[in-house]
């Protein structure tokens, strides 16, 4: 089975990037692939609960990222960025690993391929 | 004057942003990822600025909670947004 | 009072959230009674092509198309 590493930089909403990223996880785990999702700096605060869309028009992404945790994609954020834009463990959605640069480090040399949003 | 800020805290357009709004004592808006100022640690800043107008639809939509301890922060709408600018001698922004 | 607003939306469709925002504040000007330019150069010109298909995001074509009819005045 093909390894698949996906690093998500930004924020969500903001741009497309966090879109694109949940979007391509989902992608490639339905594609039988094993994915990484790997969320640092901006990305972390993709993981934060209580997103709520209501009359805007935007997919959910808290519940993007919920769906796929759910397809299996393993989804891991960066302790040091989670402290520096303010989010406590009981901030995020359950079943994001918290993680650091070193376990970070490992799934990208274990991945086949990286993409970057 | 009112100064909008879309860029997150982690943005130098941000930053820059906030810092001129700082030093022109205008009020500040802050919507799309401008909201995440209004996060826990980047209070304390805030704290030293004029009104700031938070849109309330982009803080829900990133999961922020409301933040009622601050006096000088408020929520608003786009239709309070846009008597907000039509109020203003001068609109700087977007940053 | 009645004033004008002039937007100016240099971004493509959907890279971002500057439409949604644009939209919004369009729509909420209008709503009040005041007039609205909006200015579209450079990526901009893309939020009023035809045929757009977007789905999940505020749909740019949609958006403006009804806007338009409620008194926007788009400049390209």
């Amino acid at each position: 089975m093909s390894k698949i590493a996906m690093i998500l930089r930004k924020a969500p909403y903001g741009d497309i990037n966090a879109a694109e990223a949940v979007r391509h996880a989902l992608g490639a785990v339905s594609d039988d692939m094993e994915v990484s999702l790997i969320l640092v700096d901006g990305g972390v605060l993709l993981t934060r609960k209580g997103q709520d869309d209501t009359g805007t028009g935007f997919t959910n992404l808290e519940t993007s990222l919920k769906d796929c945790k759910e397809m299996g994609v393993e989804v891991v954020a960066d302790n040091l960025s989670l402290i520096e834009h303010g989010l406590k463990e009981e901030d995020v959605v359950d079943g994001v690993k918290l993680t650091d640069e070193d376990a970070i480090a490992a799934i990208l040399k274990e991945a086949e391929k990286t993409m970057i949003f | 004057m009112l100064v909008i800020i879309k860029s997150a805290p982690d943005t130098p357009e941000g930053r820059r942003g906030v810092k001129l709004a700082r030093h022109m004592s205008a009020d500040i808006v802050l919507l799309q990822n401008g909201v995440y100022f209004i996060q826990k640690e980047k209070l304390e800043d805030l704290s030293f600025y004029r009104t700031v107008y938070v849109l309330e639809e982009d803080r829900r939509l990133r999961g922020l909670k409301d933040n009622g301890n601050y006096k000088n922060i408020k929520n608003i709408n786009y239709n309070s947004l846009v008597d907000l600018m039509g109020g203003s001698d001068k609109v700087v922004g977007m940053f | 009072m009645a004033k004008t607003f002039t937007l100016y939306l240099s971004t493509s469709p959907y890279s971002s959230e500057n439409t949604l925002s644009a939209i919004r504040i369009a729509e909420a000007s209008l709503n009040k009674g005041h007039s609205v330019n909006l200015i579209a150069p450079a990526d901009g010109i893309y939020c009023f092509l035809k045929k757009q298909k977007a789905k999940g995001i505020t749909n740019a074509e949609e958006e403006f198309s009804r806007l338009i009819q409620k008194g926007l005045k788009v400049y390209l």
